[in-house]
């Protein structure tokens, strides 16, 4: 029992890539095709998540012991939304420019189904500081996935990463702008999915 | 207290402490929020009719008398929006009280640009706006018989930027000109 218990560390290491909340899980799948356009919009929206991935789960952990389990989606769901309410004042009143680029996908944080379901799956049965760190680690899987999504489709779409130019002239003059649109986020997130695949099974 | 007392007391404590917690941060922000909108609305204003002070709105959201700082007229801004690929395309234009063209500033997404990221979505570069100019009310996309580059892939949105130039100098025409 004590042996197989999981370590303080595993908590916060399983989302990043062993259970990678959108890559292996599957899940959280529409910010992650719908923002991930240029590298600048998918680190925008990372950090918006966590910002929401990460109180919520503290959030719902401390309150775990006082609601019964039939009302504790109601609960999460205000919980969570409160919190996505408070980024978008938030960046509406201090990072307008952030807010610009995010639009609508910001209020839509509060349908991730990450965020949710860490709460669900485990706030919800642990303490406080291992739910912190389950958050943490979920934000960073999904911010890694983001940020390399939208790297990758910024690269091949317009031929720059984060606004720096990194192609030469004459392939930024005909890009693979298909990469931009959403067949280029199936596209993209097929191959990363197969890689994982190969690479797990391959072992 | 029997469990379902306390289903419905746990919700009202929860929803309580939200809505707290929210008008709070709302108090807050609000100000902010607003200073920022105005800030961006006269930064806007200022970038297209730079020689301008101060704006007065004519018509609301869509025409302002820019002014030097003793109240003389010395331009106007319009703001134009012709339907491009995903919604209509804000345009605004500052002119002089020649009719020329001094500044123009296609919105960006906050300001309600609805296009494709990278692609009608750089209608608000540099590169492309320049073209319009010193442009008359005949302004045009190279493929309509004019003399303007369009985007690459954007052709809907760049052709919405055109026509709402040219809908602005006509706007100003009938403004200014008796």
């Amino acid at each position: 029992m004590i042996a197989k218990k999981p370590s303080r560390l595993s908590y916060l290491t399983t989302g990043i890539i062993k259970e990678n909340p959108t890559l292996i899980l599957m899940i959280g799948l529409c910010p992650t095709l719908a923002t991930t356009t240029s590298a600048r919009d998918a680190l925008g929206m990372s950090v918006a998540a966590s910002f929401v991935l990460i109180l919520s789960n503290v959030a719902s952990s401390l309150v775990r012991r006082f609601v019964q389990p039939s009302i504790r989606i109601p609960i999460f769901i205000i919980i969570i939304s409160t919190f996505v309410t408070i980024i978008d004042y938030a960046l509406q009143a201090y990072q307008p420019s952030l807010y610009r680029v995010l639009g609508v996908f910001v209020p839509l944080i509060v349908v991730n189904c990450i965020i949710l379901g860490r709460a669900e799956a485990f706030a919800y049965g642990h303490g406080v500081f291992d739910s912190f760190l389950d958050g943490l680690g979920n934000s960073l899987g999904f911010t890694l996935l983001l940020v390399t999504m939208g790297s990758v489709r910024e690269f091949f779409a317009v031929g720059t990463v984060f606004g720096k130019v990194l192609t030469p002239a004459w392939y930024r003059s005909a890009p693979m702008l298909f990469m931009i649109f959403p067949p280029g986020a199936f596209f993209l997130i097929g191959i990363l999915k197969a890689l994982v695949v190969k690479f797990k099974l391959g072992k | 207290m029997n469990s379902r007392t306390w289903m419905v007391l746990s919700l009202l404590i929860t929803c309580l402490v939200a809505g707290f917690a929210l008008s709070e941060v709302y108090a807050v922000t609000k100000p902010k929020v607003e200073q920022q909108r105005i800030d961006a609305t006269n930064s806007a204003l200022r970038q297209v009719l730079p020689t301008a002070q101060t704006f007065r709105e004519v018509e609301p959201d869509s025409l302002w008398y820019g002014m030097e700082a003793s109240g003389t007229k010395i331009g106007i801004v319009v703001r134009s929006g012709r339907r491009g690929y995903g919604g209509p395309v804000p345009v605004l234009v500052g002119l002089d009280l020649a009719g020329r063209i001094v500044g123009i500033k296609v919105a960006s997404g906050a300001e309600g640009l609805k296009e494709t990221p990278g692609l009608g979505l750089n209608a608000t570069e540099e590169v492309f706006w320049k073209q319009f100019l010193g442009a008359d009310s005949t302004v045009a996309l190279r493929k309509d018989g004019g003399t303007i580059d369009a985007i690459s892939g954007a052709t809907i949105t760049s052709r919405a930027v055109a026509r709402g130039v040219a809908e602005a100098i006509r706007k100003y025409a009938s403004h200014l000109k008796p």
